[in-house]
């Protein structure tokens, strides 16, 4: 470096702690803001504030009914994901294009109206050097909490499961578009987990202040993409994608101008200047590095903690308890008796069954030349029933239906019931979305079977499912959860006796979804797929 | 002033390790771009200009050595490692006895010049691959009657990607951005960053779904990485140590006429070839033939997916069966001249699973690559006799062929009879199945399939 212009740079090498130090006490030490900055930072303050306060009723409520001494991951992840308030009440319909930014438009207009009134009312402030300060942590910790909550679901692969066997014999053409981009990533769960560090990793970096600008360039870059892949695919997420694109650019605006002016005009740089609380008092200092360390302990290391029990035992998109162990595999059908009618095997037949399969988990499915109203949803959710927990049939088509099953395995007997909510047809709301918000329970009523159709003695061998999985992740909020999740009464129901001796040949009577008596006979096969097995097993089953 | 003699208000210090680190890293990346191999040359001056093919410009963009025949493997980049490092150390102990010096700053910036280009070359020519949907086509009709297990995890990749569109242009148009921003030294960094982030993605994906591109992606990385660290400690400096920085100005002396005339006709020259003409030349590959899609048209008004409703061997009529390897189950008729027969006998897999953009249709096999469940045929069609004459496409059963006269009753039936791949003589009456398909309706109403 010649001697000029090191001179040059020492000249301008001027800390910003000094400058505030030295400087007027009015001012904080900084420059005057021109009426358009001031007037700009007071609706971007109403504005991301807004945008960064839970803004429903719901989230302080989960907050103060969490049992600390007995969590679940998805306790933290609901502090992590929250919506802030909301102005317009959107439909089912809004997940789709521009519509859903509509209440970014209304706090828009919100915060200018508000900043207008600030700005009659303030004339005396010449920056707000301070208040940004705060509004940048708050911001930062917003968005850190946020991509953490999201990353961990992806750094231990839960959030798109590796396809079940009923998945892997869907034809690429019967998924949806939204169904085809979580698979493809779910069928590389280490890739998926890159993906969580990088989103981890942003998070982090946005906690610490010399560590920001990084944070914020890898959150633009890589939520960005997510909301492009959300509109290219209709994963319907968009707009919460975008809400981080939006927050780590208000992060990087000066930066960027800075890094323009470094690398494209190739001036000597002197970075943004910004306020920084100087703590007089000793507890002040310990109080902030405690919140902080606090913070990491929590939503970094506890939540990795809690998110690997999820992963090993509880995966929350596919069921957790183990199915019939006998049972599982590909079959196909043998024999199909309808009403003591044999039904010969033809593709094109409504009725009889084609390819069954029995999952890890207690789901039956098999494949019938027969239309049905489809799930469309994202199969995600928090739902800790496994019957509600449906990854394996949203976005699914092709004929394929799919069973939860409850088993009596004393008098092998299964309870079948339809994971396909939008078979039952109340239950369909705008956009093919099963709405459950919108459901009223109580005039259900099932016209096929009665209401006592497991047998109370069936019950007592079934046991309670909410303890069927490992106790390490029977916690508070499952227990909860097993109360408030009311069963659907009006489901399809199957009602199948099993009697196989090691599951190559299942002979299966009983009655289907009419009542209609049923014997089909299955036998297993040898489906070999090209697909390579998944290295890394979610769930023990 | 001599042009290699620069001494600029801008050029700085170099210590004795950086220097060195400098002279390896020269020779490596000389060795790793530099195409040294006289065939290279023969290919590109084969190039017919007047008739211009992008697959003639991109194919040539994937250049690295090889020290080794066969396929891609790290171990070439240890020889050019061990070639630069041998080279290096020469170089270092011949230098100290000379008077005149190189000069480090000068040396430093035509390797970036070499590295910025060679890497725009290699994003560019892939996002307009993908700017024009030429990577990844949307899924076929056999592609979307395909069972999902069916597939590799590069061939999901694949599929995947050409079913969102606006995707697939967006990512193409990020690298293409990334790029032209590394052809200007102002922008060159936040090109590389760019790449870092798409690329560096792209060789994880790659490694991930078993692709056969990563070494040549983490290649590309490795150059991004390179480029971008001439700015990395700079960038540190003022956004996390919060600290005045001073740029890298550093650039040769352009002042006499004949180098500025080289250095505008050769850049200028890049963008003309790399990115009008190969963007025009993708486009119109797009249009008129692109290379994953053959373009030879099929049987008229028979595009679509067919029920096999008969099928009777040798006068002995099958019936429907799961375990059959005899019997066809589907036949896709796809708009160009591929039919494709899921069947229960089994496919050896074709495994091309990286781009080679081939101009004719025997060259193009991206539908059947990294796919089984079903057998794909190219055919010809004799109008005359109504006969079509299949080849299998798939270069493990290459010998397969079938030669079937067509009958066609009304616009939903097809009956073909002749001889299979074993001379055995079939009579197959195909009925046409109007099946919808979730992944084109959407999901954005309610859907009963």
């Amino acid at each position: 470096m010649s001697v000029s212009a090191k001179k040059d740079i020492e000249e301008l090498h001027v800390p910003a702690q000094s400058v505030q130090q030295n400087s007027a006490a009015a001012n904080n030490g900084f420059a005057d803001w021109s009426d358009y900055r001031k007037i700009a930072f007071r609706i971007a303050f109403v504005f991301f504030l807004i945008m960064c306060i839970p803004g429903t009723p719901g989230w302080y409520k989960h907050l103060v009914s969490i049992d600390w001494t007995n969590i679940h991951y998805r306790d933290l992840y609901d502090i992590c994901r929250f919506s802030n308030f909301q102005f317009v009440k959107m439909g089912p319909e809004a997940r789709w294009g521009i519509g859903g930014y509509s209440n970014w438009g209304v706090t828009l207009l919100v915060a200018i109206a508000v900043g207008a009134i600030w700005s009659l009312l303030d004339r005396k402030s010449n920056n707000y050097e301070k208040l940004n300060y705060w509004l940048r942590v708050i911001v930062r910790y917003r968005a850190a909490l946020g991509i953490i909550g999201f990353g961990f679901t992806k750094l231990l692969p839960v959030q798109m499961p590796y396809p079940s066997l009923g998945l892997l014999n869907t034809d690429l053409g019967d998924f949806s578009g939204q169904k085809i981009f979580w698979l493809s990533i779910g069928i590389v769960p280490w890739f998926q987990i890159y993906t969580g560090i990088v989103e981890v990793l942003a998070g982090v970096l946005l906690l610490f202040r010399k560590t920001t600008a990084w944070g914020a360039a890898l959150l633009l870059g890589t939520l960005g993409t997510i909301a492009v892949v959300n509109i290219g695919y209709d994963g319907g997420v968009h707009v919460y994608a975008s809400y981080f694109v939006l927050l780590s650019a208000f992060l990087l605006v000066y930066d960027v101008k800075k890094i323009y002016e470094l690398l494209v005009l190739e001036r000597v740089v002197r970075p943004v200047q910004r306020y920084y609380p100087a703590f007089k008092e000793k507890w002040q200092e310990y109080a902030r590095r405690g919140i902080k360390a606090g913070l990491i302990a929590v939503f970094v290391v506890w939540f990795f903690y809690l998110q690997l029990l999820n992963f090993l035992y509880d995966p929350y998109k596919q069921p957790s308890a183990k199915g019939v162990t006998a049972l599982r595999g590909n079959y196909q059908v043998t024999l199909f008796k309808l009403n003591n009618e044999e039904i010969p095997y033809s593709p094109l037949d409504t009725v009889r069954w084609q390819e069954v399969t029995f999952e890890k988990w207690s789901t039956l499915t098999y494949k019938v030349n027969k239309p049905v109203q489809l799930d469309l949803s994202n199969g995600g959710g928090d739902p800790m029933r496994d019957i509600n927990r449906t990854f394996e049939v949203s976005g699914v088509g092709g004929g394929r239906r799919v069973f939860y099953y409850e088993a009596d395995t004393i008098g092998n007997v299964l309870y079948l019931q339809d994971k396909n909510l939008a078979t039952v047809a109340a239950e369909v709301g705008p956009g093919g979305i099963w709405d459950r918000r919108g459901r009223n329970q109580a005039e259900e009523k099932d016209p096929v079977y009665p209401e006592n159709w497991i047998p109370s003695e069936a019950l007592a061998n079934i046991g309670d499912p909410v303890y069927k999985i490992n106790a390490r992740v029977v916690n508070t909020r499952r227990i909860r959860a097993f109360e408030s999740e009311k069963p659907v009464k009006a489901r399809r129901k199957m009602v199948l006796k099993y009697d196989t001796s090691d599951g190559s040949r299942i002979v299966l009577t009983g009655t289907d979804e009419n009542r209609d008596s049923l014997y089909v006979v299955l036998d297993r096969i040898d489906r070999p797929y090209v697909l390579s097995e998944s290295t890394l097993e979610a769930g023990s089953y | 002033m001599s042009f290699f003699e620069n001494h600029d208000l801008f050029s700085s210090e170099w210590k004795g390790y950086e220097k060195a680190l400098l002279r390896f890293f020269f020779l490596y990346f000389f060795i790793q771009v530099v195409p040294l191999d006289w065939k290279y040359y023969a290919q590109l001056l084969a190039i017919d200009w007047s008739n211009l093919y992008y697959g003639d410009l991109f194919n040539p963009s994937r250049y690295y050595p090889r020290f080794f025949s066969g396929g891609d493997t790290y171990a070439n980049w240890v020889i050019a490692a061990f070639i630069a490092a041998v080279g290096a150390a020469a170089w270092g102990k011949y230098e100290k006895n000379l008077k005149a010096h190189p000069d480090y700053d000068n040396l430093y910036y035509w390797l970036r010049v070499i590295l910025r280009y060679r890497l725009a070359l290699g994003v560019i020519t892939y996002g307009f691959l993908k700017v024009f949907l030429l990577q990844a086509p949307y899924p076929s009709l056999s592609s979307l009657n395909t069972g999902y297990g069916d597939f590799t995890a590069w061939k999901i990749f694949s599929l995947s990607l050409g079913a969102a569109p606006i995707y697939e242009v967006f990512l193409g148009v990020v690298e293409v951005t990334a790029g032209v921003l590394l052809l200007y030294r102002q922008t060159a960094s936040v090109g590389a960053f760019i790449i870092l982030c798409f690329t560096g993605n792209v060789f994880l994906s790659n490694l991930a779904y078993e692709g056969g591109e990563s070494i040549y992606s983490l290649y590309l990385v490795v150059i991004a990485l390179f480029l971008f660290a001439f700015d990395f400690k700079r960038l540190v400096r003022l956004l996390s140590l919060e600290k005045s920085v001073e740029p890298g100005r550093f650039k040769p002396d352009f002042s006499l006429n004949w180098l500025k005339n080289t250095r505008f006709a050769l850049k200028g020259g890049f963008i003309l070839v790399f990115v009008v003409i190969f963007g025009f030349r993708a486009y119109s590959g797009q249009q008129n033939n692109p290379h994953n899609i053959p373009t030879t048209p099929g049987l008229a008004d028979a595009a679509g997916l067919y029920n096999v409703q008969e099928f009777i061997l040798n006068n002995d009529t099958l019936a429907y069966s799961y375990t059959d390897s005899v019997r066809w189950k589907d036949v896709v008729f796809e708009p160009w001249a591929t039919i494709s027969v899921r069947s229960k006998r089994p496919v050896r897999l074709d495994s091309t699973d990286y781009e080679q953009v081939g101009y004719s249709d025997d060259e193009k096999s991206y539908e059947l690559a990294g796919a089984a469940g079903r057998h794909y045929y190219s055919y010809e069609i004799d109008r005359k006799t109504n006969t079509l004459f299949l080849n299998n496409k798939n270069k493990h059963h290459a010998d397969e062929k079938l030669v079937l006269r067509y009958t066609r009753p009304d616009l939903n039936t097809i009956i073909l009879e002749g001889l299979n791949e074993k001379n055995d003589s079939v009579k197959i009456t195909l009925e046409r199945n109007h099946k919808k398909y979730l992944l084109i309706e959407g999901r954005r109403k309610p859907q009963k399939l």
